[in-house]
């Protein structure tokens, strides 16, 4: 049997735990988008207020729901970022573009489904490039295997060998921008050890 | 601000929203027209962002001169960012699902490798 106080103390370590896993960065971004939300940067009477109660709400969703934290954290190189912002926007007009004509175009449309192996093994940029890959047009994820970092690609109107092979390597581009941008050095040296082309030749993808 | 100046913002803002509702009519049509249901997930998700995108510029350059405050425009880029962040999901969702009740229509697939190593592995989809 445990009796009242031992039940306390459990309850006490088990919210010190829980408190430990509040990550500053994320805790900072929920209170910039709460202050956001209510327009705190009008500067106003209430504004460090808002601050606060942002500050605290975002600590005690933490609390409650903890998420294990996003492990190695992003490396910012800024030259890369915006080469990869600046990528993603091109891509995204192109291929809206691109989609644009199929739809008018008449008959019927044939797609592909393409696997595509991730070179780096991280969480993050996997995350990031199939976000990415959904948000530009004529891509879409269908299915994503973590263990075998292998991207299951919808490719808009990729029909032969030859449009499917540039749908894999425009995805391959993203990766590259995303793990530059973004990537720790051991993800970028994993990067450069395996090429597209090598991956290929060993059957892979 | 100078006349001339805000003159010149709210044509691009014209420019920009017309631009946002063209693509989001395409994304209507497309709707309709693509065959299967991972093509028109296409259209759900796509032009749309672009389209939505274009229409919040719009609308941020059409409040700038209007309001003195930048960050009125706050409440637009969280819009943006959420919709982004979103749209993803429900696309990879809905796709996921297809595969899993076999509403993926093959005819219109040229060629479809998570097929392929899904039913590779029989056993373990059983699950």
């Amino acid at each position: 049997m445990i009796d009242a106080r031992d039940r306390k103390r459990i309850g006490l370590t088990g919210l010190r735990r829980r408190l430990g896993k509040v990550q500053l960065p994320m805790a900072l971004g929920m209170t910039l988008v709460w202050m956001l939300l209510f327009d705190g940067f009008q500067l106003r009477r209430e504004s460090l207020g808002l601050l606060v109660l942002g500050f605290l709400v975002s600590v005690v969703i933490m609390v409650l729901f903890p998420l294990p934290p996003i492990t190695p954290g992003p490396r910012f190189h800024p030259v890369h970022l915006v080469r990869l912002i600046v990528h993603v926007l091109t891509e995204m007009a192109v291929a809206s573009f691109q989609v644009t004509v199929l739809t008018f175009r008449p008959g019927r449309v044939r797609s592909s489904v393409v696997a595509v192996r991730m070179r780096t093994d991280s969480d993050l940029t996997m995350v990031a490039t199939a976000i990415a890959a959904s948000i530009i047009p004529g891509t879409l994820i269908a299915e994503i295997n973590r263990p075998e970092r292998i991207l299951y690609v919808h490719m808009l109107g990729a029909d032969s060998d030859r449009t499917i092979e540039k749908g894999r390597r425009d995805v391959w581009t993203l990766e590259e921008r995303f793990v530059m941008a973004l990537g720790t050095h051991e993800d970028i040296a994993a990067l450069r050890a395996g090429g597209p082309e090598e991956l290929e030749r060993k059957g892979g993808a | 601000m100078s006349e001339q100046l805000i003159a010149v913002l709210d044509w691009a803002a014209l420019l920009c929203i017309l631009a946002g509702a063209m693509l989001s009519l395409v994304a209507g049509v497309g709707l309709i027209r693509f065959p299967d249901l991972l093509s028109r997930m296409h259209t759900a998700a796509k032009p749309q962002i672009l389209g939505l995108l274009l229409v919040l510029v719009g609308i941020g350059l059409r409040l700038v001169p209007v309001e003195t405050n930048v960050f009125s425009v706050g409440t637009l880029v969280l819009v943006g960012l959420f919709q982004m962040v979103t749209i993803p999901v429900a696309g990879h969702i809905t796709a996921r699902v297809g595969y899993r009740t076999g509403r993926i229509d093959e005819e219109s697939l040229a060629r479809d490798e998570l097929a392929e190593r899904l039913e590779a592995r029989p056993a373990d989809e059983e699950r």
